[in-house]
C-alpha cells in the first residue's frame, strides 16, 4: 500500500540530509578540513565543530520543529495555508523582544529569547482563550483570533521600534528577519530537548489527531475527544515554535513549505507526514542557511528571504497546478 | 438496541431536540428521518452518534449508557451531511481511516485493516475507486467512499445525514439500492436524515417524521404518506399519487408556504 516507497522516501531524505549536513559544515569562509579536525587542530576543530557544525544542527533542529509544527496546524485547522505563527506565535514573540529593546534592555545576555518565549506562550493562551466559547474552540474562531492578535502586535512592535534606541535597531530587525548567526551548543541542546519532547507528545496523538482532517464531527464520531487533542496538539506544536523563534527570530515558509512539498511526493495522513517533516525541513533550511551564509559572503543574507526566495516560485507553481 | 430517552440538547439558547423518546432493534432496516429543515434530524444524528452529548435525557446503547467513546464507535458510524478532504487521499487510504475505533494508540492499519476497508468498498461498488484520488472524483462517486469509509467500522448501527442531498436523481436510485444491500447483507440498522419527504418514504421501512425538534410521527411510510397526516405535520395541501406526495393541480385556497419536502416529479 505504498508503505515501501515511503520507507523508501524516509531512507532518501535522512541520506540527502546527512549530505547536506556535512556539506553545510564544510562550506564556508575559512578552509579547513574535517582531516585536520579530527586530528586534533584546536584551529580546525574550533571552526568546523564549534561555529560551523553548531549553527547546521541548529538549523537543521529549527527546520525540523517549523515543519513539524506545520503540518499540525494545517492537520488541525484543516487548512492548507497554516503556518506555525498562524495563531500569533510570531507576533507574541516578535512583540515581546521589541519591548525589551525599546526599553533598552535589548542588551542584557539572554533576556529577549526569554521574553520571546514568553511572548509567544502567552499569544498562543491569549488567542485560545478568545476563540473558545461554550467549551469548543471553533477553528474559523482561532484563525480569527489569531489574526486580529498578530495586528494589534504590530501596531505595538512599531510604537517599541519608533521608541528604541537607534543603536539597538540593527539587532532588533536581524530578529525579526530571522538569523541564525551565533547559534551555540547550548541552542542546539535546548532545542533539541523541546523539540524531542514536542513530537513525542505529537506521536502519542498522531493516530487521533490525523482524524481531525476529516472534520471535527467526523473525528468525534470515531470516538476522538476532539478538544483534548487540539489543545495538545495546538500546545506542543506552539511552544516549540515559541523556543525555535526565541533562538533564531522568525523564519518564514519552512512552516508552510515543507508540509506541502512533502504532501506532493506523498499524499498521506499526519502520521505518515510527521517523520517526512522531520527530515524534509531540516534539510531546507540547513541548505537555505548556507546559501546566506556563503553567497556572498562575508556579508550575511536573511535565512527567512533565502527561504522565501526558493518558496514563492514553489507556491506559484503550486497555484498554478491547481493542487 | 439503541433507546433515545428524553434527549434534549439545545444551541445556546437555539432548540435542537426537545424531549425525544425513540427506539431502534437489531436486525437490520432502513429507517428514514423525515421533517423540514430545522426540525432538528441532524441534531438528533449527533446526539446518537456522540458528536453532541445530550443536555438533558441519555442515549443507551444495548442498555448502557456508559461506553468508553472508541468502544461506542465500533457500534455506531456516522456520516455528517459534508465530508471534509482538505488534503486529498487514495480512497483506500480514506476508507481504511474507519478502522480507527479499533487501532491502539500507536498503530498503524494492519493487513486485516485493509481487508476490511477493501470489503467495504466492494459492498458500496467502488472497488474500483480504491488508487483513486478523491479530487479526481465525481461527487456521487466521493459518496461512496465515504460510506465505504463508515462500513469499514462494521457498525451495526449506520447514520447517514442527508445522503441524497448533493447527488442528481440518478445517483439517488444507486445510492438508495446501496443502502439496501447494506442492510440486507450485514443485517445492520441504516437510519438517514432526509428532508425530501417522498425520497425518505420511497426508501425506507419505517418513517420518524421531526418537527420543532421533537418527533411528530413514528410510523411505516404508508401511514405517514396520507394527505391528512401530511395537512397535519407539514401544513399543507397534499395530493396523493402512489404514496408520493405532489402538489394540488390548482392553488390551494389557505396560503401556505411551500415544503422542502414537496416533490412535483416522479421517477
Amino acid at each position: 500500500m505504498g508503505e515501501v516507497a515511503l520507507k523508501k522516501g524516509v531512507l532518501l531524505l535522512a541520506i540527502l540530509l546527512v549530505a547536506i549536513i556535512i556539506a553545510a559544515a564544510s562550506l564556508g569562509a575559512a578552509h579547513v578540513s574535517w582531516r585536520s579536525a579530527l586530528s586534533g587542530d584546536e584551529t580546525a576543530r574550533a571552526v568546523l565543530i564549534r561555529i560551523r557544525l553548531s549553527r547546521v544542527i541548529v538549523a537543521a533542529l529549527i527546520g525540523a520543529t517549523l515543519a513539524v509544527a506545520g503540518v499540525t496546524f494545517q492537520t488541525l485547522l484543516r487548512n492548507p495555508l497554516a503556518d506555525p505563527f498562524i495563531l500569533g506565535v510570531s507576533g507574541g514573540a516578535a512583540c515581546g523582544a521589541a519591548v525589551v529593546t525599546a526599553l533598552g534592555l535589548g542588551r542584557v545576555p539572554g533576556l529577549v529569547p526569554v521574553v520571546a518565549f514568553a511572548g509567544a506562550c502567552g499569544a498562543t493562551v491569549a488567542v485560545f482563550l478568545v476563540a473558545r466559547r461554550r467549551g469548543r474552540t471553533d477553528t474559523t474562531r482561532l484563525l480569527l483570533s489569531g489574526l486580529i492578535l498578530n495586528a494589534l502586535f504590530s501596531a505595538i512592535i512599531l510604537i517599541a521600534f519608533a521608541l528604541a534606541p537607534a543603536s539597538d535597531m540593527s539587532s532588533a530587525l536581524r530578529w525579526m528577519m530571522g538569523s541564525l548567526a551565533g547559534a551555540s551548543w547550548n541552542d542546539a541542546i535546548l532545542l533539541g530537548a523541546m523539540f524531542v519532547v514536542a513530537t513525542t507528545i505529537l506521536i502519542f496523538i498522531a493516530n487521533d489527531l490525523r482524524m481531525l482532517a476529516f472534520g471535527e464531527d467526523d473525528a468525534r464520531a470515531h470516538g476522538v475527544n476532539v478538544e483534548r487533542v487540539k489543545l495538545i496538539g495546538f500546545g506542543a506544536a506552539s511552544i516549540v515554535t515559541g523556543a525555535a523563534v526565541a533562538v533564531s527570530g522568525i523564519i518564514g515558509f519552512v512552516g508552510l513549505l515543507v508540509p506541502h512539498l512533502v504532501r506532493l511526493i506523498w499524499r498521506r495522513d499526519y502520521r505518515f507526514l510527521l517523520p517526512l517533516c522531520v527530515l524534509a525541513g531540516p534539510a531546507l533550511l540547513v541548505a537555505s542557511d548556507t546559501v546566506a551564509r556563503i553567497a556572498i559572503a562575508p556579508v550575511e543574507l536573511p535565512v527567512g528571504a533565502i527561504t522565501a526566495l526558493l518558496g514563492v516560485p514553489f507556491f506559484l507553481s503550486l497555484l498554478r497546478s491547481g493542487r | 438496541m439503541l433507546r433515545v430517552e428524553n434527549v434534549s440538547y439545545s444551541y445556546n439558547g437555539r432548540r435542537g431536540a426537545s424531549d425525544v423518546t425513540l427506539h431502534v432493534d437489531d436486525g437490520g432496516a432502513l429507517i428514514a428521518l423525515a421533517g423540514p429543515n430545522g426540525s432538528g434530524k441532524s441534531t438528533l444524528l449527533k446526539l446518537i452518534a456522540r458528536v453532541l452529548t445530550p443536555q438533558r435525557g441519555e442515549v443507551v446503547l444495548d442498555g448502557r449508557s456508559d461506553w468508553m467513546a472508541k468502544e461506542y464507535a465500533r457500534h455506531v458510524g456516522y456520516l455528517p451531511q459534508e465530508s471534509e478532504d482538505v488534503f486529498t487521499m487514495k480512497a483506500i487510504d480514506v476508507v481504511v481511516s474507519g478502522r480507527a475505533p479499533y487501532l491502539s494508540r500507536f498503530a498503524f492499519e494492519s493487513e486485516s485493516d485493509y481487508a476490511e476497508a477493501e470489503k467495504a468498498l466492494a459492498l458500496c461498488d467502488a472497488s474500483y475507486l480504491a488508487q483513486r484520488f478523491l479530487d479526481e472524483m465525481s461527487g456521487g462517486e466521493r459518496k461512496r467512499v465515504f460510506l465505504a469509509r463508515v462500513l469499514a467500522g462494521a457498525p451495526r448501527l449506520i447514520l447517514l445525514d442527508e445522503p441524497f442531498a448533493a447527488l442528481d436523481i440518478a445517483h439517488v436510485q444507486q445510492f438508495s439500492r446501496l443502502l439496501r444491500g447494506i442492510v440486507d447483507r450485514t443485517n445492520s440498522t441504516v437510519v438517514f436524515a432526509s428532508h425530501d419527504l417522498n425520497w425518505a418514504a420511497a426508501y425506507s421501512d419505517r418513517m420518524i417524521v421531526m418537527r420543532e425538534g421533537s418527533i411528530a410521527r413514528d410510523a411505516s411510510p404508508a401511514e405517514v404518506m396520507r394527505a391528512d397526516v401530511v395537512r397535519e405535520l407539514f401544513g399543507f395541501e397534499a395530493h396523493v399519487v402512489d404514496r408520493w406526495v405532489v402538489p394540488p393541480p390548482h392553488p390551494p385556497s389557505a396560503p401556505s408556504p411551500p415544503s422542502p419536502g414537496e416533490k412535483g416529479t416522479r421517477t
